[in-house]
């Protein structure tokens, strides 16, 4: 059974007559322990299909399910975590203190906040950054923190918005590393928004193509590249053949918008 | 996992480089602005009674040090309840207002107006609704106290990034621990440098305030009867003891600011 399902989804923001249709017709589903990219031009309505899902927003027609509950039971079940794109790590917290954030949130006896925070630091390379605070710490730190503090929980799925979408190339790429690492370790469902092409046929095991105007999916490409993916991955002829699938997919829309 | 990423942004500048910077460089201008008045008044020698040497000043001062810091003292704590009245009414109806975002929108154009109504003006009205003794001074220090405290306050608390708000709603966090673990923290600076303000703001409401009337032990009315006079450098001693209380005030708020905000930092 698929962990999340998303069903004939749209999204219509403002009024009748001033309205902007941010999705629609939008159906979808993701197996458990996947890692799917969602990825297109700016405008294609893959962060709002992302923030739908989290129930930071509310869909205007359709239905979506998260471990077979509403995005709603989800959230308070606290059954994801969530990695924006800026790493929103509190000013006023060191690196322990903010990773240890959703524990305290979520009233997690004390004696257990050590262990995880020290266990997620541990995974992200950032144990010795502990008492740091986040301005001291590199926008790639910063990131890292921003995913310890994501799974600190141990939710079992992961929401990331163009999470690397900040840094530069070189970080970037190390980071698709790492975080393929923490899959690997994790197990966890990962639903990841980028609109790098490179970035999405790297990382997952399915990319949604998605265009926009109005937002919705043109294509699903499986990516049949075999894990664990290293850095010769990116060097493989059917790395560059999958992107360049994904590239024509976003061509053939965007004449078809001319 | 890789820890070869480069630690150059990860140096943290010396703890007490913001002791350097908040006081000693203004001390070394204070000093040499004194140079330069007791050299401008040794040289065009205009009359004590228009402007005394800093020098003269001290004399003043030494030969009645006990009664006016007694008098500095007087006015200080006059100045300290109007501010802890005034701020704490501030941050408790900013709380509230910023609750409601509708009366936010209401109060706070009213409290901005009312930066411009010189409230130092109903002074006198203070004396005839509160008496002439330290009600009447901490009255309208409180007064002038609140406005900007509550408007820094509702702007700070209403200044959370809208992800920062979305990560506490990926948690399920109540509206409480929002308000306390993401919007007070937040406003903390803002409310800070209110706070700072708010120190002159308490010392020259508390002065001017007793102006217009008050005991003989209070710098105000002080200042006033030596002027009138003309025993001008007795006035100014005056005026330096409440420069002093004034400037230990605000670097008693900015090492409180130090203390509950380790991770402020400086713009360098």
């Amino acid at each position: 059974m698929p962990i999340i399902t998303v069903d004939n989804l749209s999204k219509i923001y403002g009024q009748a007559n001033a309205s902007t249709v941010a999705l629609t017709d939008v159906s979808l589903s993701i197996e458990k322990g996947e890692l799917v990219s969602l990825v297109g031009p700016s405008g294609c309505g893959k962060s709002t299909l992302l923030r739908l899902i989290a129930d930071l927003e509310t869909p205007s027609t359709g239905a979506i399910t998260v471990n077979a509950k509403t995005p709603h039971q989800a959230r308070l079940a606290r059954d994801y975590g969530f990695v924006f794109q800026a790493p929103t790590l509190y000013d006023w917290r060191t690196v322990v203190r903010n990773v240890e954030l959703p524990l305290e949130i979520m009233g997690r006896p004390k004696h257990e906040w050590r262990e995880r925070v020290d266990k997620m630091l541990g995974m992200v390379g950032l144990r010795e950054f502990h008492d740091h605070y986040p301005w001291q710490l590199s926008g790639g730190m910063q990131q890292r923190a921003s995913i310890a503090r994501a799974l600190s929980f141990d939710p079992t799925i992961l929401l990331m918005d163009e999470p690397f979408g900040a840094l530069d190339e070189f970080t970037r790429e190390r980071m698709n590393l790492e975080l393929l690492e923490i899959w690997d370790q994790t197990h966890k469902t990962i639903l990841f928004v980028t609109h790098s092409i490179a970035e999405s046929v790297f990382l997952s095991s399915r990319v949604v193509v998605m265009t926009p105007r109005p937002g919705r999916i043109a294509s699903v490409v499986e990516v049949d590249l075999p894990y664990p993916r290293t850095f010769e991955t990116r060097e493989s002829s059917r790395f560059f053949e999958l992107i360049t699938v994904v590239r024509e997919t976003l061509k053939e829309e965007f004449i078809r918008h001319e | 996992m890789s820890r070869s990423e480069s630690t150059r942004e990860t140096q943290a500048p010396p703890r007490n480089s913001w002791l350097s910077t908040e006081i000693v460089a203004p001390f070394v201008v204070f000093v040499a602005a004194i140079l330069l008045w007791e050299g401008l008044v040794l040289f065009f020698k205009p009359p004590v009674f228009i402007l005394p040497a800093p020098h003269q000043i001290w004399q003043s001062f030494a030969a009645n040090a006990s009664n006016l810091i007694a008098y500095g003292l007087n006015t200080f704590l006059e100045a300290l309840g109007g501010f802890i009245v005034g701020c704490g009414l501030g941050l408790l109806v900013a709380m509230a207002v910023a609750r409601f975002r509708l009366l936010a929108e209401v109060f706070v154009p009213i409290a901005v107006a009312s930066n411009s109504v010189p409230i130092l003006a109903m002074a006198p009205i203070a004396i005839v609704w509160f008496g002439i003794g330290p009600q009447s001074k901490i009255a309208i220090v409180a007064v002038m106290c609140f406005f900007p405290t509550m408007v820094s306050t509702v702007r700070g608390l209403m200044s959370t990034s809208p992800d920062a708000v979305a990560l506490m709603r990926s948690y399920a966090a109540s509206d409480w621990q929002i308000f306390a673990k993401l919007r007070v923290p937040t406003a903390l600076p803002f409310i800070f440098n209110a706070f700072k303000i708010c120190t002159a703001v308490s010392m020259i409401g508390a002065i001017v305030a007793e102006f217009f009337g008050g005991a003989v032990n209070y710098l105000g009315v002080y200042i006033k009867t030596e002027a009138n006079i003309l025993r001008t450098p007795n006035a100014w001693a005056a005026i330096m003891v409440a420069c002093a209380f004034g400037m230990a005030f605000y670097l008693a708020i900015v090492m409180l600011e130090h203390v509950l905000m380790p991770w402020h930092r400086e713009p360098s």
